[in-house]
């Protein structure tokens, strides 16, 4: 541990302390120093929506260049039923926890998106883990609460849940609590404060939640529907939370240059309140931030459509995931039908500077095979070493909505690839010698989505 | 009394036909399990369309093999199953063309129905292509 310990027999609280007894580390620059070079990473794995007679698994990817299985599939931990598209998946417990003594970052929540079953499981193993519970559909019905999403720890042990849709799928979304034996603790906001639903994320010490909004499962479950947008069924809002309360304080309305805001970060630093949310279907990146009191949101980034000769339409960028670096410098993102992956200078957050891209798979991909093997999409989840070195990536984006855009990647599976990143300098190599292919598994080709690491990353670790 | 039964052949898009035998008052869904015939699946409300199944035809009606009968209208969902809740992932146009979310649905006559994950795939495609 490289902070002094500041303890004076005083209970931890809610104070910025040093103490560190718990999981994680004390600041996101101890993540850096101490996390060390990721050498597992955990994928969800899918084969909902393909004929594959097989349940969905959670992977486990061997990343270490030393080691004989680098960039292969080592474990694969299967779930108990068919149909749960695994999606987003979290911790039980995260550095916003470093102060609770005896709670360990060991145990996976891994939600079904389909079918808003919830699994547990251990990773006291890292390469063999176990599914230890699972919390049937049913259960969380009772609640008026499906489609879980985006899954955060918060301090003491409990478990936050994303839920996109009430028990018929339809309108309204919500949040479910679990407690730190993983029991349904309840609804954590009282009924009503929003609508629809999607990411979220949380900043403690500015008492702050910030949530995002994609549709209602209905909308969006059995794929994209223009007709939908036209109609208004798809999301275009933040909401800021009073985090203490469960309350909403403030909605920002990004109007149609703002549909479908998805993936939510506020930056890692504490004391931060500025935040990027990508807004898909825009192809747009908004920057917000509190301004005396007042939350305020302003598009930075502009994807320009781009004409293809095979499509009718020019073909929106649709940026899908986006990601800050550990140190706050950078934000990186994927477009996941142009084929790209960037990373853009927040220095400023609000005037980013494009640093670098790659253009690599989907649509307009420079590059559309690495090692021989064809790419059948463009890059979607993202997920960043926590030193800020390495960039990997994933290729779906949701089962019916891959079918749609890029029907090959049922037939060949989903790969995950990495680009060498140069921090100092702002740029980002494709890595040809690193190739996962989902291609291979043994029941038949599966789709692969988030990817986190055993110690924690950029898309999970939130500071008290 | 025991429940009605009906023959639903279940004829897979680049696949087997199966014919399996469903009770009036469980789902298609739950006897494809029950018979071990595997079936795309999701939500088991009727909200997400993965367990789609497109009906071709229903014993007994003139319109054969056809999804429209004679006189051109649409195949009737309704003729062939009673659906437990509201279909959700069904648009008003699926629903005239006949497709039918297998969760949810249960017999109410011999029917035909396509089923396997391409029918999913026909109920929305790439809407700038
Ligand atoms: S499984 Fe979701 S609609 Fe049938």
């Amino acid at each position: 541990m490289s902070d002094v310990s500041t303890s004076d027999g005083v209970e931890p609280d809610h104070e910025h302390h040093h103490d560190h007894e718990g999981p994680g580390y004390s600041t996101p620059q101890a993540a850096i120093e101490e996390g060390g070079r990721e050498k597992l990473a955990y994928v969800m794995s899918l084969y909902v929506g393909t004929d594959v007679d097989a349940p969905d698994f959670v992977a486990v990817v061997d990343l270490d260049p030393d080691s004989d299985t680098y960039c292969e599939i080592v474990d694969r931990v299967e779930l108990p039923n068919r149909g749960d598209e695994l999606h987003h998946f979290g911790w039980n417990a995260c550095s916003s926890s470093c102060h609770v003594e005896g709670l360990e970052r060991r145990h996976l929540i891994v939600p079904g998106q389909r079918s808003s079953r919830l699994h547990v499981i251990d990773t006291k193993d890292r390469r063999n883990p176990e599914l230890v519970e699972v919390i049937e559909p049913e259960e969380v019905f009772e609640y008026d609460l499906s489609a879980p999403h985006t899954v955060h720890c918060v301090p003491d042990g409990k478990i936050i849940i994303s839920m996109l849709g009430d028990a018929d799928g339809d309108l309204p979304g919500g949040f479910l609590e679990l407690n730190d034996d993983f029991e349904i603790e309840g609804r954590w906001e009282p009924p009503g404060e929003i609508e629809m639903n999607y990411d979220y994320w949380y900043q403690p010490r500015q008492n702050v939640m910030v949530s995002s909004e994609w549709a209602a499962p209905k909308t969006y479950y059995p794929g994209f529907d223009l007709d939908d947008v036209e109609a208004g069924n798809y999301g275009q809002k933040l909401h800021f939370w009073d985090w203490e309360d469960g309350t909403v304080e403030q909605t920002i309305d990004l109007g149609e240059e703002g549909l479908i805001p998805l993936e939510v970060r506020f930056l890692h630093t504490p004391e931060s309140t500025h935040g990027f949310v990508g807004a898909a279907l825009s192809s747009n990146i908004f920057h917000f931030w509190e301004d005396d009191g007042e939350y305020r949101a302003e598009k930075v980034i502009d994807f320009e459509s781009r004409e293809h000769d095979d499509w009718d339409m020019p073909v929106p960028a649709l940026p899908t995931d986006i990601l800050i670096s550990m140190d706050d410098r950078y934000l990186f993102g994927s477009n996941w039908l142009h084929g790209d992956v960037w990373m853009y200078d927040i220095s400023d957050p609000s005037n980013p500077r494009k640093a670098d891209s790659l253009s690599v798979g989907g649509t307009f991909g420079e590059v559309q095979e690495v090692q021989g093997r064809e790419l059948a999409a463009g890059p979607q989840m993202i997920q960043l070493s926590l030193d800020g070195e390495r960039l990997y990536w994933t290729t779906s984006l949701f089962s019916s909505w891959d079918d749609q855009f890029y029907p090959e990647e049922a037939e060949r599976g989903s790969v995950m690839l990495k680009a060498d990143v140069d921090p100092r300098n702002g740029t980002m190599t494709l890595d040809e010698d690193f190739l996962v292919d989902w291609g291979e598994c043994p029941a038949g080709p599966a789709r692969a989505h988030e990817i986190r690491w055993p110690d924690g990353d950029c898309t999970s670790d939130v500071w008290q | 009394m025991t429940p009605a039964r009906y023959d639903v052949t279940l004829d897979r898009v680049g696949g087997p036909t199966r014919t399996i035998e469903v009770d009036e008052d469980e789902t298609v869904l739950e006897a494809s399990r029950r018979s071990g015939v595997s079936l795309p699946y999701g939500c088991r409300t009727g909200a997400c369309g993965t367990c789609v199944g497109r009906l071709l035809a229903i014993e007994g009606a003139e319109s054969g093999d056809d999804t429209t009968d004679a006189d051109g209208t649409p195949i009737d969902v309704a003729e062939a199953f009673a659906y437990r809740r509201e279909p959700r992932a069904l648009k008003p146009r699926h629903r005239d063309d006949g497709y039918v979310l297998l969760c949810i649905a249960s017999p109410r006559a011999n029917s035909r129905v396509a089923v396997g994950s391409r029918v999913q795939s026909e109920l929305v495609d790439n809407p700038w292509k």
